[in-house]
């Protein structure tokens, strides 16, 4: 196996993701939830129906389930984009070898070169996503990785943990992000 | 609004697939496979939607979604919930078994590297009892679906295993004249030959890379 150390954490944070997500949408009843297989997808027995499967289409449902459907993107257009990224981050952040953080962080400096979110002009759910995504990439990498990644992207310190604009850091800023203790060890 | 398509490439079998299904107003155009038609990705990537506002879907799935909520049939759970799955299950799988069937022709080792997502799909179908992935009519994750499994599954050079749920809703979507009109654009009716070029532009990593096996 070529996973990086970091990409098997992340899914070992899907649950955690999921409960701050919870939080961030003021559901007052946390869920339970559960793993499948050997990539531990986060599964969620739901009462309505069959159980949903992976973190996306989790997500997803929480939000609609908050009646916060702005949070899937504004149109046709925008819940399109939405998903992109949704499905961009369960693909190419969580997949991500450590050769490869560099490609995945310059993409994203690119696309976000002139835009302040994802999709659109406010908060998205592709942002909460990204931004934990993102964040346990940049902290997987050590000090060293770190310092010829803000080289290579022409980046600032400010950098540091969050490739992300302000405002979505502000916009998440009630969403705690995950322990990353065990991350640094690792790093 | 404009789609952009190359040959030999599954994720285009997705995208043209979904167009003609849903029979939305899109204009098409045919670019080699280093085509890049989405200036912040490194590396090419196809198809790409260009929406009436400017923007770039450039992920498979985003696109046949796209292009079944333009037509009025807005995603489900379910349907989303596939569409994860295949991007994340079905996708690895499905790359280590092309690229071991048509650049390295071992073909042989397909089932076994196969038969965990298959599995999952065949008991989902057999529990499920309807024709189609999310009930009785056909859906963007029956499309991505399809045209995901359409090179291994149409070409009677490899195996996969028996799986009968899975056969009969394949076939289902199969015999329906748009898939049999745009497998017959993108993939020429070269079977997995026709993705050659497509699987040697592939980068190494995913081919190398081991996939578990997940039944998830």
């Amino acid at each position: 196996m070529r996973l990086s150390g970091s990409s098997l954490s992340v899914r070992n944070m899907a649950i955690r993701e999921l409960s701050s997500l919870e939080k961030y949408l003021g559901l007052k009843k946390p869920n339970k939830y559960t793993t499948q297989g050997d990539k531990k997808v986060p599964v969620l027995q739901n009462n309505d129906g069959p159980p949903l499967v992976g973190l996306v289409t989790v997500g997803c449902h929480l939000v609609r389930e908050a009646k916060r459907p702005e949070l899937l993107g504004d149109g046709a257009e925008g819940r399109a984009l939405v998903q992109q990224w949704l499905e961009y981050r369960v693909t190419k952040v969580d997949e991500c070898s450590k050769e490869d953080t560099r490609t995945i962080l310059k993409e994203l400096n690119a696309y976000l070169e002139d835009k302040v979110y994802f999709v659109g002009n406010q908060i998205t759910l592709a942002d909460f996503f990204m931004y934990f995504g993102t964040h346990s990439l940049i902290v997987g990498l050590s000090v060293q990785e770190r310092e010829q990644l803000y080289q290579s992207c022409g980046q600032q310190q400010q950098f540091e943990h969050q490739p992300l604009s302000q405002e979505i850091r502000d916009g998440l800023q009630s969403v705690p992000l995950p322990p990353l203790l065990m991350l640094r060890a690792t790093a | 609004m404009k789609l952009f398509l190359s040959e030999g490439n599954p994720h285009c079998l997705k995208a043209l697939a979904a167009l003609v299904v849903t029979q939305a107003k899109c204009e098409v155009e045919y670019v080699n496979l280093e085509g890049k038609v989405v200036p912040f990705l490194s590396r090419p990537a196809l198809p790409a939607l260009m929406l009436p506002s400017g923007q770039v879907l450039f992920t498979s799935n985003a696109i046949c979604r796209y292009m079944f909520e333009i037509s009025g049939q807005e995603s489900s759970a379910i349907c989303d919930q596939w569409l994860e799955w295949e991007a994340t299950n079905l996708q690895p799988a499905l790359v280590q078994a092309l690229h071991a069937a048509v650049l390295q022709g071992r073909g042989s080792e397909v089932p076994k590297i196969i038969q965990g997502p298959l599995n999952y799909l065949d008991q989902n179908l057999s529990k499920g009892k309807t024709t189609y992935l999310t009930g009785e009519s056909v859906s963007a994750a029956d499309i991505a679906l399809w045209a995901a499994l359409f090179p291994l599954l149409s070409d009677s050079t490899v195996t996969t295993g028996e799986h009968k749920a899975v056969t009969l809703w394949f076939n289902h979507v199969n015999g329906m004249s748009a898939c049999q009109l745009s497998a017959q654009k993108v993939l020429q009716g070269k079977g997995l030959q026709g993705m050659k070029s497509y699987m040697q532009k592939q980068p190494q990593s995913s081919h190398s890379r081991e996939v578990p096996p997940s039944t998830s």
